[in-house]
C-alpha cells in the first residue's frame, strides 16, 4: 500500500506541493484532478523520486519512506515497482533506438536475463497492449500516437510494478483511440495501485473509484468518483466539473472566475471563492470528513442556502402545495419546472413572504424564516414573470434600479447611484443620463426586464427567485439575460430557483431541476439525469413533449392527456373539402 | 399603459377651452385692484347708476361698485374652492389609502363613517349650522370639506385596493419595504391623475354650493360673494338693473362652474379609456 503524510515539494522558493495526505490500498485506483498547475504532476513525480526541488514530508511504500532510502535502493524500485506513463508521448520515446531496445531495456535493468528470453518477453508484452509484433522493430517516428501511448504503457508494465501512474495518457488522442486506450487502462490498472493524474472528468469516471482534486498544490476534496462528479461538494470541484464538457452535459459551460494564485494565507481557494467567510483568508482549512466525503472547507463543503421543509399551503379549500420540500445550495441553479397551475409561482411568493404558508418551514442559510425583516430581502430578490407589471410606470430608470437601495437605506445618495449604475452595467444596460431618466414604456420589453434585473440584483443578494424571467421575451433577448444570469452567477456565486415551464430552456441553465405536479415534487436530481432517466411517468411525458415540440413531431397518445384534449375532440368529418369548413366542438 | 392625463388635458379641445375660461377668471381674482378704480365696500352715495366710465357696471341699491364686487367675488369663489379642494381632497386621500393599507377595524371604522356622512343633506345641516354659529368663510370652507371627502375617500380606498394587488407594489415588498414607503413610493404617484380629477370636482361642487348657500343668505354679510349679488339682484328684475347687476354675475358664475366641468369632463375621459370618442377628436 502507498501511504503519503504531509509530502511538500518545492522548487528553490516556490512551493508546488504544500501538505499532501493521501491513502492507497492494494488495488486501489484514484484520479488526481485539479486545473493545471494544481501540482497534479509534480505529486506524480515525487512519488516517482523524479523531482529536482526539496521534497519533505513522508511517502510510504510498503512500510519504506521513500524520501529516506538511498538513490540505489530508489533506482531498484523504480521501474520495477514504481512505473510511470508519461504525459508527452514524443518525449518519452528515444528516437534513435527501436521499440523493442526501449522495452528490453526497462526489463533488463532489474532482471539480469539472457537476450532471448527478453525478446520473448517484450513481443509477449506488446501483444497485451495490443500491438502487432512487427511494430516491435519500428522507431518511434513510425508508430502513430495511439501506437506510441501503447508502447509506453508496454515500457511501464515490462516488470509488472505495484503502483502505476499515469499522467494525461489520453491527452493527444482521438475519441476512438482514446476508447481503445481506455479498455486497456481498465484492465491494466485492476490489480494494482493506480494514479491517473488527468482534467478529463470521464476518464477519471471509467478508471477509477476514488478521486482527489487538488488545488494549489493541496487537496481540497476525495471522494468516489462516480458521487464526486454527480454531487460535486467542494465549490473548486463543482467549478471544474461545470467546466468538462460531457456529452451528457446539458448545462452551458462555465469556468471558475480568476486564476490560481499560489502562496496565498488561509485556504488557497479563498479568493475565486463565492461562499469564502472571514476565516477562509486567515486559516487554512484540513481535510476532514463530512458524510462519507473528505473535504478540506471551513464551510463544510458547497453551503445549503435555501432549505424548503415540508411546505403546505392552501387557498381556501383548494391546496395548492402538498409537502414541498427543496434545498437550493449556494452558487447553482434549480430549476422548478412544471405546467402552469403546478404551484410553481406560489411556491417562489411563499418564499418571498408575499403568501403566508399553511405549514412548513423555510430555512435561510440554516435559520428559520418567520420575520422577513430588511435583512432576507437583502439576501433574497426576485425576478417577477412580466417586466411591464413588475416596474412602476411612474418610475424612471434610475429611481426603479435604485428603490431597492433606497428602501433599505444603502449608503449616501451618491453610493446608491453608483451602485445603481453599477448594476446596469451588468445587464448590459447604458448608465448615461439620457437612459437614466427613461421611463419604462419609452423601452422595450427586454429591456424593461433587464432593468427589473438590474433591481433585483442592485443589493447583491445570495439567492435570486426568477419566475419566468423570459417568458415575455424574443429568443434573443432571452438568451441574453440568460447568460448575463449565467455570468453573474459565475461571478457572485448567486444561487437561482429558475421558475419555467419550458423543459428545454432549464436544460440549459440548470444544474439541478425539481418536478412540480399539482403542488408536489415529484422528482429532483441532476438536470442531466433527470432528463435522460426520468423516473416519474409525469417527468417522462414532460421530456417527450419538450423533445417531440423541438423536433417538430406529435406527440404519442397518452394517459394523462392535457384537459383541454380530452374534454373538445375535433371530428375530422367536420371538415368536409369544397364546404366552408366548420370547427365542431363536440363536449365529451 | 402609461397615461399622463396632465398632458392630455392641453390636447383636448375642451379642457382648452376650460382652462381659458378660468384662467379669464383667476386673472380677474388676481389683478382685481388693478382692474378698477374703485373700493368693493365703498359707498357712492348714488344708486342704481347706469354704467359709466367711473363705474363700469354702474352701482347697486347700496350706491356700491358692482364691477369692483364682481372682481373681488371672484377672488372669494377661488379661495373657497381651492381650500376646499386641497383640504377634502387631502382628507380623501389620507383616510381611504390608510384604510385600504391597514384593513381590518380601522377601515371598517372609516367606511361607515363615510357612509354616515354621504347619507346626510348638506344644504340642511349648513344651516343648521349657521344658526348656531357665525357663519365665516372658514366655517364654510371647512364645512364644505367635512361632506366632501367621503366620496373621494370612498374612490381613493378602492383604487388603491386593486393597485396593492400591483406586481410592481409586490415588488417594492421583495425589497422590504414598509406600508408608508409603499403608500409614497408606489401608490399616492399612482393615484395623483385620479386625485387631480377629483380636486377639480371638489372644487366646483365648492364654488357651487359658496354662491347658493351665500344666495340662501346662509353666509357671512361682510363677504363679497356672487351668490348674495345675485340674490340681491333678484329683488330689483323690475328696474333695468338687473342687465348690468345680475347678467355679469350669474355670467362669471357660469364661466368657473363651466371651466371646472369641462376641465374635470376631459380629465374622466382621459383616465378612463372606454369614455375616450375617437382618436381624432384627441389629436385635434
Amino acid at each position: 500500500m502507498l501511504k503519503i503524510i504531509g509530502l511538500k515539494t518545492s522548487f528553490g522558493e516556490t512551493e508546488i506541493l504544500r501538505g499532501i495526505d493521501l491513502e492507497l490500498d492494494e488495488r486501489e485506483s484514484i484520479a488526481l484532478v485539479g486545473e493545471s498547475g494544481a501540482g497534479k504532476t509534480t505529486l506524480g513525480l515525487s512519488i516517482m523520486g523524479l523531482v529536482s526541488g526539496s521534497v519533505s514530508g513522508e511517502i510510504l511504500f510498503n512500510g519504506r519512506n521513500l524520501l529516506k532510502i538511498s538513490e540505489d535502493d530508489f533506482r531498484n524500485l523504480r521501474g520495477k515497482e514504481l512505473a510511470m506513463v508519461f504525459q508527452n508521448t514524443e518525449d518519452a520515446l528515444d528516437p534513435v533506438c527501436r521499440i523493442d531496445d526501449q522495452i528490453a531495456e526497462a526489463i533488463l535493468v532489474h532482471h539480469g536475463q539472457s537476450r532471448k528470453n527478453i525478446k520473448a518477453a517484450v513481443l509477449k508484452l506488446l501483444m497485451s497492449v495490443g500491438l502487432n509484433e512487427n511494430k516491435a522493430l519500428a522507431y518511434p517516428h513510425q508508430l502513430s500516437g495511439g501506437e506510441r501511448q501503447r508502447v509506453l504503457i508496454a515500457m511501464a508494465l515490462a516488470n509488472d510494478p505495484d503502483v502505476l501512474i499515469l499522467d494525461e495518457p489520453t491527452a493527444s488522442l482521438d475519441a476512438l483511440t482514446k476508447a481503445d486506450i481506455l479498455k486497456l487502462f481498465r484492465s491494466v490498472i485492476n490489480c494494482r495501485i493506480s494514479l491517473v493524474i488527468t482534467h478529463d472528468i470521464s476518464m477519471a469516471r471509467a478508471l477509477t473509484q476514488k478521486m482527489a482534486v487538488l488545488y494549489a498544490g493541496r487537496i481540497v476534496e476525495i471522494g468516489r468518483t462516480e458521487e464526486m462528479v454527480t454531487n460535486p461538494r467542494h465549490p473548486y470541484t463543482r467549478g471544474l466539473i461545470r467546466s468538462y464538457p460531457g456529452m451528457t452535459t446539458t448545462r452551458d459551460l462555465q469556468g471558475i472566475p480568476g486564476r490560481m494564485a499560489q502562496g496565498l494565507d488561509g485556504c488557497p481557494f479563498h479568493e475565486r471563492c463565492t461562499q469564502a467567510i472571514e476565516i477562509c483568508n486567515c486559516l487554512v482549512p484540513q481535510l476532514r470528513e463530512i458524510d462519507e466525503r473528505l473535504i478540506a472547507c471551513h464551510r463544510g463543503g458547497i453551503v445549503p442556502l435555501l432549505e424548503i421543509r415540508n411546505l403546505g399551503m392552501s387557498f381556501d379549500s383548494c391546496s395548492v402545495l402538498r409537502g414541498v420540500s427543496l434545498t437550493l445550495f449556494e452558487g447553482e441553479t434549480l430549476a422548478l419546472v412544471g405546467e402552469s397551475g403546478s404551484g410553481k409561482t406560489t411556491l417562489s411568493k411563499i418564499i418571498m413572504g408575499l403568501f403566508e404558508q399553511d405549514s412548513g418551514e423555510i430555512l435561510l442559510e440554516g435559520q428559520n424564516v418567520n420575520k422577513r425583516d430588511a435583512s432576507f430581502y437583502r439576501r433574497v430578490q426576485m425576478i417577477f414573470q412580466n417586466p411591464k407589471e413588475s416596474v412602476s410606470h411612474r418610475m424612471n430608470v434610475l429611481d426603479t434600479v435604485m428603490e431597492p437601495l433606497n428602501v433599505q437605506k444603502m449608503g449616501s445618495k451618491e453610493e446608491r447611484q453608483r451602485a445603481a449604475k453599477e448594476a446596469l452595467r451588468h445587464v448590459e444596460l447604458s448608465n448615461d443620463s439620457d437612459f437614466l431618466k427613461k421611463y419604462p414604456h419609452q423601452l422595450s420589453g427586454g429591456e424593461v426586464q433587464r432593468v427589473a434585473i438590474a433591481r433585483a440584483l442592485a443589493l447583491s443578494p445570495k439567492l435570486l427567485i426568477a419566475d419566468e424571467p423570459t417568458s415575455a421575451l424574443d429568443p434573443s433577448v432571452q438568451a441574453k439575460i440568460l447568460k448575463l444570469l449565467m455570468n453573474l452567477q459565475e461571478k457572485m456565486g448567486l444561487a437561482i430557483l429558475f421558475v419555467t415551464h419550458d423543459i428545454a430552456l432549464a436544460r440549459k441553465v440548470s444544474d439541478r431541476m425539481a418536478v412540480m405536479l399539482k403542488g408536489q415534487i415529484v422528482e429532483t436530481g441532476a438536470t442531466n439525469e433527470v432528463l435522460s432517466h426520468p423516473q416519474h411517468p409525469y417527468t417522462r411525458r414532460l421530456v417527450e413533449c419538450a423533445a417531440a415540440a423541438s423536433l417538430g413531431m406529435e406527440t404519442g397518445e397518452s394517459q394523462e392527456e392535457s384537459m383541454a384534449a380530452n374534454n373538445f375532440k375535433i371530428k375530422a368529418e367536420d371538415f368536409i373539402i369544397g364546404k366552408r369548413p366548420i370547427l365542431k366542438i363536440e363536449d365529451y | 399603459m402609461h397615461i399622463n392625463p396632465m398632458r392630455e388635458l392641453f390636447f383636448d379641445p375642451l379642457a382648452r377651452i376650460g382652462l381659458v375660461m378660468l384662467a379669464a377668471i383667476f386673472l380677474m381674482a388676481a389683478f382685481a385692484p388693478l382692474l378698477c378704480a374703485n373700493s368693493p365696500d365703498d359707498y357712492t352715495g348714488q344708486i342704481f347708476m347706469r354704467p359709466s366710465s367711473g363705474h363700469l357696471l354702474g352701482t347697486d341699491s347700496m350706491g356700491q361698485d358692482i364691477w369692483s364686487r364682481l372682481l373681488y367675488g371672484a377672488r372669494t369663489s377661488l379661495a373657497v374652492a381651492v381650500a376646499v379642494a386641497v383640504l377634502s381632497a387631502s382628507l380623501s386621500v389620507f383616510i381611504g389609502a390608510t384604510s385600504a393599507l391597514m384593513g381590518g377595524l380601522y377601515e371598517t371604522f372609516w367606511m361607515r363613517v363615510v357612509d354616515a356622512l354621504t347619507s346626510i343633506p348638506t344644504i340642511i345641516v349648513m344651516i343648521l349650522v349657521a344658526a348656531y354659529l357665525r357663519p365665516s368663510l372658514m366655517l364654510l370652507i371647512l364645512l364644505l370639506s367635512a361632506f366632501f371627502w367621503p366620496g373621494g375617500a370612498r374612490i381613493v380606498r378602492s383604487q388603491s385596493l386593486s393597485l396593492i394587488e400591483r406586481m410592481h407594489i409586490s415588488a417594492a415588498l421583495t425589497f422590504g419595504s414598509g406600508r408608508r414607503q409603499i403608500l409614497a413610493n408606489h401608490i399616492l404617484p399612482d393615484l395623483s391623475p385620479i386625485v387631480f380629477a377629483m380636486m377639480i370636482q371638489d372644487a366646483r361642487r365648492a364654488v357651487f354650493m359658496e354662491a347658493g348657500l351665500a344666495f340662501l343668505g346662509v353666509s357671512d354679510p361682510t363677504m363679497i360673494s356672487w351668490g348674495k349679488m345675485m340674490h340681491q339682484a333678484l329683488a330689483f328684475t323690475y328696474l333695468d338693473v338687473w342687465q348690468w347687476w345680475l347678467l355679469p354675475t350669474g355670467l362669471a358664475l357660469s364661466l368657473t362652474l363651466m371651466g371646472l366641468s369641462f376641465i374635470g369632463f376631459s380629465l374622466e375621459t382621459a383616465m378612463n379609456p372606454r369614455l375616450k370618442g375617437n382618436l381624432l377628436r384627441r389629436e385635434g
